[in-house]
């Protein structure tokens, strides 16, 4: 019998999503099938990250930025510049209560000074604490009107001061963060539309794990989480992912042990990049449509892995 | 597993209101069902024009263009007597949300509606059927076979064709009813797809009794394998027993607000 190729047709396809405003602006998303099995949608954006409190990152980074990483804009500047990445990521993480506990006001300045010093497009992410996220996120939608910036991310108890604020009133996007729950990633998108927001002004942050900590868990979310959205078009998990890495890769043990600790391991910079690209990599052939990492040689890594890919 | 396919039947010339807008060419009662029906949660329209001896050619392309146009190129099942009309009506049949079926063949008089769905790369609901209800599961499964095998002969693939059973009325025939669920069963093992005119089983019914005859007779049709249905998708009792049956069989991803997307 002659050989037939069967190809599985989905009948769905993945929201496209522009990020940025002017010639800064990008779009993620847009697929029909599943990752880079087909001609659209995966040029998967890479991102930097950077902190308004980098003081516990790995030593490698004073290296790298020097006195830089003590003025956001400096470091965002010199982020995109060494890694050549397609976006930033910036985390306010001072504004934990249970931290530095930093104003929204300081926060912002810090937000629209990042904003100002790099020519791509700019998520912004908050302390990870609902409620001061939801004031945080909705200051910032205001500061940056019409920038187009990502609000990075949305829970299930402040969706609806960042979704309104965010995506209706400000002009903005809105990542809906659901933290390796399925069943959540599609409800949060349900309520996110149901508030008002379009389709087309979410993105979802499913959630992820370094490699080697549960990352079984995060491959089947996505992989679920896009059948939904391709083969059963169901609309409500169509919105192009967006994941960052950098924090879950640079805290276990392979990325903090120095190298006092774990001689025979050798370098502490070289096992973060390692973790950092091999988490990044499986997110970005598991479906991520945006990828976010803290060392410029990851970044690096990983685009050349993608323009690989699709060849 | 893909989710139950629902086919919205509440655009038929049976209804004095669509007939009188099928003989003006007046798209507003048309358009106000086929909006009703899609809100509901109908992922196909059944475009049902009689038997249209007459002038059924252009009605079909008007009825096609008009749903198309004003839904964002709505798949539709093509429904009549007149198989001039089914051409006409895939001629000017948009494909972008999936294939038109061709509604109806069966295993007698109406066979030749396969032959027109293969040479139009259509879908075609074909009816396990020869000369009014099958006596039993064997004449059941020998038409399905019978049609099959036309089908592939003609080179569509099984799984455009949807074999209806023939659900059977409840008030005179309740005790062939679980035959049908039976011949649903058997059909899917084949690894064959089904549909059904599944308002029939509650034909002759009191208003408020059909929604829970019909409701759970498509709950028990969907344990077997049942995989598309001609319903009514106003009847919100039976649309949310699909949900809830295509959650229970993976079909669809579970959410709190599951029902409100």
């Amino acid at each position: 019998m002659p050989y037939k190729r069967t190809e599985q047709k989905f009948n769905g396809k993945i929201n496209v999503c522009e990020i940025g405003a002017g010639d800064a602006a990008i779009s993620i998303g847009g697929e029909k099938t599943l990752p880079f099995l087909g001609d659209e949608g995966f040029k998967t954006a890479v991102g930097i990250a950077i902190s308004d409190a980098p003081e516990d990152w790995a030593d490698c980074f004073k290296t790298i930025y020097g006195d830089d990483l003590k003025n956001p804009a400096a470091f965002a500047k010199a982020a995109v510049e060494k890694s050549g990445a397609d976006f930033i990521l910036v985390k306010l993480a001072s504004a934990d209560p249970n931290g530095a506990d930093n104003s929204v006001e300081n926060c912002v300045a810090t937000a629209v000074a990042v904003e100002a010093a790099v020519k791509v497009p700019v998520v912004i992410e908050g302390c990870k604490n609902a409620e001061k996220d939801a004031k945080l996120l909705e200051a910032v939608a205001k500061a940056l009107e019409n920038k187009n910036v990502v609000l990075f991310s949305a829970v299930e108890d402040n969706y609806k001061t960042i979704g309104a604020a965010g995506a209706m009133a400000y002009g903005q996007k809105v990542s809906a963060e659901s933290a390796v729950d399925i069943n959540l990633a599609k409800q949060l998108n349900i309520l996110l539309t149901q508030l008002g927001v379009k389709s087309q002004d979410i993105v979802m942050d499913v959630g992820s794990a370094a490699a080697g900590y549960g990352f079984e868990y995060v491959a089947s979310t996505m992989d679920r989480i896009r059948l939904a959205g391709l083969g059963q078009n169901d609309e409500s998990l169509q919105m192009p992912i967006i994941t960052d890495v950098s924090s879950d890769s640079w805290s276990v043990k392979e990325s903090v042990f120095t190298e006092a600790e774990a001689p025979e391991w050798g370098s502490l910079e070289a096992r973060g990049i390692g973790m950092e690209v091999t988490t990044a990599a499986a997110c970005v052939v598991g479906g991520s449509n945006a990828i976010i990492v803290r060392h410029p040689e990851s970044a690096k890594t990983i685009k050349s892995m993608i323009a690989g890919l699709i060849g | 597993m893909s989710k139950f396919m629902v086919i919205g039947e509440r655009i038929h010339c049976i209804s004095p209101a669509i007939r009188q807008a099928f003989a003006d060419r007046n798209p507003d009662p048309i358009l106000l069902r086929a909006k009703e029906q899609l809100t509901a949660g109908a992922d196909y329209l059944d475009l049902n024009i009689g038997p249209a001896e007459r002038d059924g050619e252009d009605l079909m392309q008007w009825g096609v263009k008009l749903l198309q146009e004003n839904f964002d190129n709505v798949p539709l099942a093509l429904d009549t007597a007149n198989m001039k009309a089914i051409e006409a009506g895939i001629k000017v049949y948009n494909r972008a949300k999936g294939k038109p079926i061709v509604n109806s063949a069966d295993a007698g008089d109406r066979i030749g509606y396969l032959d027109l769905a293969a040479a139009n790369d259509a879908m075609c609901i074909a009816l396990c059927s020869k000369e009014g209800v099958p006596a039993d599961n064997d004449e059941r499964i020998m038409y399905c076979s019978e049609l099959l095998e036309r089908g592939m002969e003609h080179g569509m693939e099984p799984t455009d064709m949807l074999f209806d059973p023939l659900f059977i009325v409840i008030k005179g025939m309740q005790d062939k009813l679980m035959d049908v669920l039976e011949a649903i069963q058997m059909i899917t093992d084949m690894g064959l797809l089904t549909t059904g005119g599944l308002s029939n089983v509650s034909n002759g019914a009191p208003k408020h009794i059909r929604p829970l005859l019909d409701s759970a007779t498509i709950a028990m049709a969907m344990q077997c394998g049942f995989s598309s249905a001609i319903v009514n998708p106003c009847d919100r009792r039976l649309m949310e027993t699909v949900v809830a049956c295509d959650i229970i069989k993976n079909n669809i991803l579970y959410a709190d607000s599951v029902l409100e997307f």
